[in-house]
């Protein structure tokens, strides 16, 4: 009878099997955030400038208005739906606040909170006709892009904003501790929706209508009151980024955002979230964007021309993706 | 039998309605009609509609506006339009310079010319007259005022149009030239940023912290990107020298307030009126040039205020003035001038 070999030094060698298999999985099922260090990594070897306080400064801003699109597609497509219409509200809220605060720089407020509340009516408006009228999501708000795109044209009589006062910038220029406000409005949108997503009854509700709606349903989810609410939040989030990249830049344009909504599903997808629906985090969402950004800002630095920028980050994202569906598979198989 | 009434009924209305559309589609007056398509309603593009309807009101003059919204097939379908309109003239002010040559050929078969302004059509044979700026002048006058300010030395880094349009390309090669003049500079790096400030700002971020302090000018090819960076540097508490292009209504006031060092005047107003006006005179059958450059002035803190007027705070009055200043700027050939 041949005896098992065992190596020197273990007691039992398919205990030592398990364990390897159990660091593999773990370090697949944090793959993303593996890649995000990994990418930092790279970067600051090749350029030491890039580990800095200041650049991560610069980082975090970059990604603000990001973040809080993301966010909110987080929470659209959780419910198994989809928001094409976040970049178009973006242009669309900006063009509302410019417009009210032009010459008014007492104003402020109003255009703030005019912004906001255009991006949550136009959410609103796609949440019902998604709920209530069954038009598939895409469909309805891939409309809403058109016709706030239109309106946030219509605003500016087709051109862009100009001569917007200074006081307009103190938005995304005032600092608290040396991090500028659209970085803090960033971090408590992440906190409040990443606790509302993991400890209540509504979160678990948006989960349960997008992983299985019928039985969400049968169990007594308000099902239409969901799915409008979380097209109402991407819409309100969308207004408030509309408001902060024209706040940075002091003018706003009708073309501000444009193509900001593949970004963040993008940002969405590589967080390991599901278009069907029913999986995802907020965790996993703002990890993609982070890779998104990180990205964007390291080539920038190392110099790499703005084409060569996209080939390379398409390639890293997809092939993140894949062989995180590779992971998810192996850990459930 | 009511039904068959109804149906005759209907039958009558809509052979009347489609008569009288007929009619009145086709009557089209005495009135010169020019056909305009644009690549967007930029900050430029809108401001130059203000000249061009200035012109037009005075010289009777009905203009179609189409904007293709940087799409090309939607201005190739907007030109065709125009075509099946019967307009008698057509200004392209093209998305991009290798494109629309079927509908420039159909133009020509109609007998119907053709303008390009601000941006020229690479099939230049099918073109009648072009109106276009000397955006090669225009890098070549910001790249000097830059070498200027540094005397000669130091280390910059320069904000591109987007890649291969023609002005960023004309824009590029003036910059080089003066560049080739002055080895003591250094370009550090240069990237496009797509001509919008949110862009330049997270580019010229990025490079300053890759650069820091080393960054001693930055170079915008236009205004907006050059605003975007002036925003990125006030975030890093830095103070250089930005110059760019254009002249738009911020950008003035930053050569006013010290945040530009300069900018080269692209007046929307004058430079597309200038292509109306040139229109006009090939419909009227008058003589005309193949090609009208539009040398963009010099924008500087010493004439910045006389410009903010021409641009900004008096611009109705000089509105008011355009129709006469297109027929002195033709006549002289000096198409950027603004003074009567």
């Amino acid at each position: 009878m041949a005896k098992v070999p065992v190596k020197a030094g273990e007691p039992d060698g398919k205990k030592l099997q398990f364990d390897k298999r159990r660091v593999t999985n773990l370090l697949l099922r944090n793959l993303m955030a593996l890649v995000v260090i990994a990418v930092a990594i790279y970067f600051t070897i090749v350029r030491p400038q890039f580990a800095t306080m200041a650049n991560l400064r610069t980082i975090l801003i970059a990604a603000a208005p990001f973040a809080l699109i993301a966010l909110g597609q987080t929470l659209v497509i959780l419910t198994g739906g989809i928001d094409l219409s976040v970049g178009s509200i973006v242009a669309l809220s900006a063009m509302t606040s410019a417009a009210i605060i032009v010459g008014h720089p007492e104003r402020m407020l109003l255009g703030i909170i005019a912004g906001v509340v255009v991006g949550l009516i136009a959410g609103l408006v796609s949440g019902v006709v998604v709920a209530y009228i069954n038009v598939a999501p895409f469909v309805a708000t891939l409309g809403m892009l058109s016709v706030a795109s239109g309106l946030a044209y219509a605003i500016g009589r087709g051109a862009p904003i100009n001569g917007l006062p200074v006081e307009w910038g103190l938005i995304a220029n005032t600092r608290f501790l040396g991090v500028q406000a659209p970085v803090l409005v960033m971090l408590a949108g992440f906190v409040i929706l990443g606790v509302i997503m993991t400890r209540t009854s509504f979160g678990m509700r948006i989960y349960a209508v997008g992983g299985n709606r019928t039985a969400a349903e049968v169990a007594g989810v308000n099902v239409r009151g969901i799915l409008t609410s979380v097209y109402a939040i991407s819409g309100a989030l969308a207004g408030m980024s509309g408001v902060i990249l024209s706040s940075r830049v002091i003018s706003a344009a009708p073309y501000l955002g444009k193509g900001y909504e593949l970004g963040s599903i993008a940002a969405v997808v590589i967080g390991g979230a599901s278009l069907a629906g029913g999986r995802g985090t907020v965790w996993g969402t703002m990890l993609g964007l982070f890779l998104i950004q990180t990205l964007n800002n390291g080539l920038d630095i190392l110099v790499v021309p703005a084409y060569w920028q996209t080939v390379i980050s398409g390639i890293l994202i997809v092939s993140a993706v894949a062989v995180d569906m590779v992971a998810a598979k192996r850990s459930s198989g | 039998m009511s039904r068959k009434w109804v149906a005759g009924v209907l039958v009558v209305v809509l052979v009347l309605a489609v008569g009288l559309a007929g009619c009145a589609g086709g009557d089209t007056g005495d009135k010169v009609r020019v056909g305009v398509t644009v690549y967007n309603m930029s900050s430029f593009i809108t401001q130059g509609r203000e000249g061009m309807e200035a012109f037009a009101e005075a010289n009777d003059i009905e203009l179609l506006w189409n904007s293709a919204n940087n799409d090309v097939a939607t201005q190739a379908s907007q030109v065709e339009s125009l075509i099946n309109q019967g307009v008698d003239a057509i200004i392209i002010v093209p998305v991009q310079a290798d494109s629309l040559q079927p509908q420039l050929q159909a133009a020509a078969d109609a007998d119907i010319p053709v303008l390009a302004v601000n941006t020229t059509l690479s099939n230049e044979e099918l073109i009648t007259a072009a109106v276009l700026p000397d955006d090669v002048k225009a890098g070549e006058q910001e790249m000097q005022m830059m070498a200027d300010k540094l005397g000669g030395e130091g280390k910059i880094v320069i904000l591109q149009g987007p890649l291969g349009s023609s002005p960023e390309l004309d824009r590029t090669e003036g910059i080089n030239n003066v560049l080739a003049n002055y080895p003591g500079i250094e370009v550090l790096a240069m990237d496009t940023a797509n001509w919008a400030r949110e862009e330049a700002v997270n580019k010229v971020k990025n490079w300053i912290s890759s650069f820091g302090d080393d960054i001693d000018g930055i170079v915008a090819e236009n205004d907006d990107m050059g605003l975007g960076a002036v925003q990125a540097l006030k975030e890093a508490g830095m103070s250089v020298p930005v110059v760019g292009i254009d002249g738009i209504e911020d950008g003035l006031r930053a050569v006013e307030s010290g945040d530009f060092i300069g900018s080269n005047l692209q007046h929307g107003r004058v430079e597309l009126a200038a292509g109306l006006a040139v229109a006009l005179k090939v419909i009227n059958g008058e003589e005309y040039e193949k090609n009208y450059w539009y040398l963009m002035p010099e924008i500087t803190p010493d004439n910045v205020d006389q410009f903010i007027k021409n641009v900004v705070t008096e611009k109705d009055a000089f509105l008011e003035t355009l129709p006469e200043l297109m027929a002195k700027n033709l006549e002289s050939g000096d198409i950027s001038n603004e003074e009567l």
